[in-house]
């Protein structure tokens, strides 16, 4: 079960090649500015990802986001080595 | 801010339609739902024709082989729907060529209880991703994303 930063499907994909959501389903937005690292996806599945850029559509403003390779839980165990004493 | 729906009618990939036997493949596993959630965000941001485009998205074995396209795409995904472009074309679901080859956006007519368990039934039962876990990098920029495509915040 994650808890994620930014609510998205990690399907998607527009014209860009990067996937995209919505800035409003992120749980704080003031986190989600370009170069910034979230989790994205949902309870079920979610990915770390860049935040490449913000841009306005639709009723609001699309998040664009890269997919980083690798599972949440490899940059934890990344974190851990690195914090490690 | 806002800007519109970007509509995709001209943004579409001339492309020949898929075969009937091109295999799709979308990361799950998907419910009622999460197809419902999928489908009004996909409005939210797209229209065709003028219309508010509800659809979820998918990607087809073309050009690489199904286990690149699961490492680079799905690792993230424990399960996958594969159903064959046909099972959807068969329930009356178009395929329109939206994004970058080889995303591909299943547009609903409505998205009501009737039409997302016809799209659940169409994408088939998940299954297991062979290549969970096993992630390579998807699209670069400068290789398969130009650079500098970007909008910066107004």
């Amino acid at each position: 079960m994650y808890r994620v930063d930014i609510t998205a499907d990690l399907n998607d994909e527009d014209e860009t090649g990067y996937l995209w959501t919505f800035l409003d389903e992120a749980r704080d937005p003031g986190q989600i500015t370009p170069g910034a690292l979230v989790v994205a996806g949902d309870e079920d599945t979610a990915a770390v990802c860049q935040v490449v850029d913000l841009a306005p559509a639709g009723d609001g403003t699309i998040v664009h986001l890269r997919l980083l390779p690798g599972l949440v839980d490899d940059y934890r165990q990344l974190v851990e080595r690195a914090l490690a004493s | 801010m806002a800007g519109g729906r970007i509509e995709q009618r001209l943004r579409l990939r001339a492309e020949p339609p898929l075969s009937e036997a091109a295999v799709l493949v979308r990361g799950g596993p998907d419910t009622q739902d999460k197809l419902a959630r999928h489908a009004r965000r996909t409005a939210r941001a797209w229209s065709l024709d003028g219309q508010p485009l509800l659809g979820i998205s998918v990607f087809a074995v073309l050009d690489i082989p199904l286990d690149e396209l699961l490492s680079a795409r799905f690792a993230t995904y424990r399960m996958i729907h594969m159903p064959a472009a046909a099972w959807l074309r068969d329930r009356g679901f178009e395929l329109l060529p939206t994004g970058l080859r080889p995303h591909y956006t299943v547009r609903l007519r409505r998205a009501d209880s009737i039409e997302l368990d016809e799209l659940l039934a169409a994408l088939g039962p998940p299954v297991a991703n062979v290549q969970y876990a096993r992630s390579t990098i998807w699209r670069e920029e400068g290789r398969d994303v130009p650079r500098r495509h970007h909008r910066r915040p107004q």
